[in-house]
């Protein structure tokens, strides 16, 4: 019986070939291929024609793995052996093994296209980060290009502002400055939003007092909301502390924005915002915050939209700004590990709800008297303050900024070889440094006064006055030991703030 | 009297070879790309000047990154040599150095060309660009779906070999 099955059931693999110099098949038995007998195996495929040569060198044997053969209209892969004798015909084998090498196919097929897929998204990951990396190294040029004249106009329209004008210039320089501060807060904008897709913003945690953080931002909106003859109102939850640790930079960016859309969109009725606390734990407090307006509301249709770049919603009104605003509050919220949704009814109104946890240090209230108490000591105290600046013009802003104030002698330094033999000859109790100067960077200038012999040379504090200020260069100004960072274009408010942090 | 020369396409997996040789021997091109596993011998007859003809067997090889574990087998009585890079995947070219001093030292003497494949995927600025891979070592910028350069590219080696 055994012989029987193996007779009907076996399935030949291997068909074997008895064959001459010339390639003439002498015996087979028709195993794979029939009826080739006597016919020339380069006549059955081409791959025998590159044999032929090796049919004349005896006692020889080779393997051929994986042959694709069609004979006959009959196609297999193949694994072949050829083995040549002296004074004999040759042997050639043939064993079938399509199916084993069609599954080894699909493996290969699979493995080859996801390792050429890979290949081609690394080259488009690597293509669009060279892309971003140029965006962001021109924007970060542009951005310092227009900071120094902005500066230069802000500074000066301040100064001009406290002079004796008529009430027609007053409203010009008023305008000027508006528009100016227009425009930085676009600068800004953009910045920011670059910075935030590729991940390079990072906050500032310090500690604050959230009721004069509200006060001072409601305060700073109350003009705009009188002149439109909307009512802007604010109430705070008594349940939240006073003082809450954050960054309060990015929190006034954050309300700022939302207060403006507000008071841009209500042309009557108001405008209010409202801070309760949701939850206090784990020393955090989890903040509400709720603006409502009663303006113009937005249609449901374009509710998703309204947090996504460089949209702007049709409505009606004047289009104004770069259409940033909400898209850079949504990333700043989800920055702050918070949330931020909107509800809105076309002709009635718009609320934003926020929620953000803050850390909470009651020990804050005690460090901020003593600095207080620091501040007020030191009104009468003189300081020495050596600029290193080679433009004139921000020369001539912090001359005239600091010359307004009774506390301040100023040396101003325009080439950077004079900048040790100062420090040495003279008291200088704190170093404004501009970081593109002519044949060095401040930032090298820096490292060199860290090593200067005398302790009280190499410990004065240095702060920055720069408008390159992105993550990768506040990173290089801290190794370099650089105390702090004026962001260029400044006002008097953030100079002085910044000096007297560092005067004692 | 017509001879026949075996010539054989080397390269990574994915750069065309296939595809050299269906527009060659069937002028032919299909975007879908299969694996090839083993080899595929094809022949095509071609004319020469002063009648002469020669009947080029060509093997198309699997592809292989690593040109040390190319089976020996399958290089016995190799006439000519094909190397084939992908002009859009630097993977493919990024040891093209390597890869032509082992064909030639082990196999000296023996006619090579080497070909940047896809054509038709880059721009002349690219090629100018990286004129300092390139140069040094291409014969020829081919595309097997256009079938620029590739009917220059195996009779100029079929010449080189009779």
């Amino acid at each position: 019986m055994l012989n029987e099955y193996i007779k009907t059931h076996t399935k030949a693999i291997i068909q074997y070939f008895v064959i001459d110099l010339q390639g003439i098949v002498l015996d087979t038995d028709d195993a794979l291929f029939p009826k080739v007998k006597n016919e020339n195996l380069e006549s059955l495929h081409p791959f025998f024609e590159s044999l032929t040569p090796l049919f004349s060198l005896p006692e020889q044997e080779y393997l051929f793995s994986c042959i694709h053969l069609n004979i006959n209209d009959k196609a297999l892969i193949t694994d072949i052996t050829l083995r040549t004798f002296k004074d004999k015909p040759s042997l050639l084998v043939i064993q079938d093994l399509t199916t084993h090498y069609n599954n080894y196919q699909l493996t290969a097929q699979i493995r080859n296209e996801s390792v050429i897929n890979s290949q081609i998204l690394e080259l488009r990951n690597n293509y669009l980060k060279e892309k971003e990396d140029f965006k962001n190294t021109f924007i970060a040029n542009f951005s310092h290009e227009i900071r120094e004249p902005l500066s230069g106009i802000r500074t000066f329209t301040e100064i001009l502002g406290k002079t004796n004008l008529s009430p027609e210039q007053k409203d010009y320089v008023n305008i000027i400055g508006s528009t100016s501060n227009h425009l930085t807060h676009i600068i800004e904008d953009i910045l920011d939003i670059s910075k935030i897709e590729v991940g390079k913003l990072n906050l500032i945690e310090e500690s604050f007092s959230l009721n004069t953080f509200i006060e001072d931002l409601i305060f700073a909106y109350n003009v705009q909301a009188q002149q439109k003859q909307i009512e802007l109102t604010y109430s705070l939850d008594a349940r939240l502390p006073e003082i809450i640790i954050g960054d309060q930079y990015r929190l006034k960016q954050i309300l700022s924005n939302l207060l403006d859309n507000a008071l841009k969109y209500t042309t009557k009725g108001s405008v209010s915002l409202k801070l309760s606390l949701n939850q206090f734990r784990a020393k955090k407090a989890s903040i509400h915050f709720e603006i409502v307006d009663t303006g113009i509301g937005i249609k449901e249709e374009d509710l998703n939209k309204v947090f996504t770049s460089f949209e702007q919603l049709d409505t009606g009104l004047l289009k104004k700004g770069t259409g940033l605003g909400l898209a850079i509050v949504k990333n700043l919220v989800d920055l702050m590990h918070g949330n931020i949704s909107i509800e809105s009814e076309p002709n009635k109104g718009t609320t934003l709800s926020l929620n953000i946890s803050f850390k909470v240090d009651d020990n804050i209230k005690k460090r901020v008297k003593k600095i207080e108490a620091e501040e007020e000591t030191r009104s009468d105290k003189k300081y020495n303050i050596l600029l290193v600046e080679h433009s004139e013009m921000t020369q001539l802003s912090v001359l005239k900024i600091l010359a307004g104030h009774g506390n301040f002698y100023l040396d101003i330094v325009s080439d950077p070889e004079d900048v040790i033999p100062t420090i040495e000859n003279q008291n200088v109790d704190l170093v404004l440094m501009d970081i593109n100067l002519p044949g060095i960077t401040g930032d090298v200038l820096t490292q060199q006064i860290r090593q200067m012999p005398e302790r009280e040379h190499k410990r004065v504090p240095v702060i920055a006055i720069t408008g390159k200020v992105f993550a990768e260069d506040l990173k290089r100004y801290k190794k370099a030991k650089i105390n702090d960072v004026i962001k260029k274009p400044f006002d008097e408010k953030s100079l002085l703030k910044t000096l007297y942090k560092y005067l004692k | 009297m017509k001879t026949s020369k075996k010539i054989v396409l080397l390269g990574h997996f994915g750069v065309g070879k296939s595809s050299l040789i269906r527009r060659f021997v069937e002028n032919t091109f299909s975007d879908y790309y299969k694996v090839t596993i083993g080899v595929h011998i094809f022949k095509k007859d071609i004319e020469l000047p002063e009648d002469k003809s020669v009947s080029l067997i060509i093997w198309d090889l699997e592809g292989n990154d690593d040109i040390n574990n190319t089976r020996p087998s399958y290089l016995i009585g190799t006439s000519g040599f094909i190397y084939v890079f992908d002009l859009t995947r630097p993977a493919t070219y990024e040891k093209l150095q390597h890869d032509l001093n082992y064909i030639k030292e082990n196999y000296p003497n023996i006619p090579l060309k080497v070909v940047g494949n896809k054509l038709d995927l880059v721009t002349k600025d690219f090629i100018k660009q990286n004129s300092d891979t390139f140069k040094p070592f291409v014969d020829y910028y081919t595309s097997a779906k256009t079938g620029d350069k590739v009917e220059d590219l195996f009779s100029t080696l079929a010449k080189d070999l009779i």
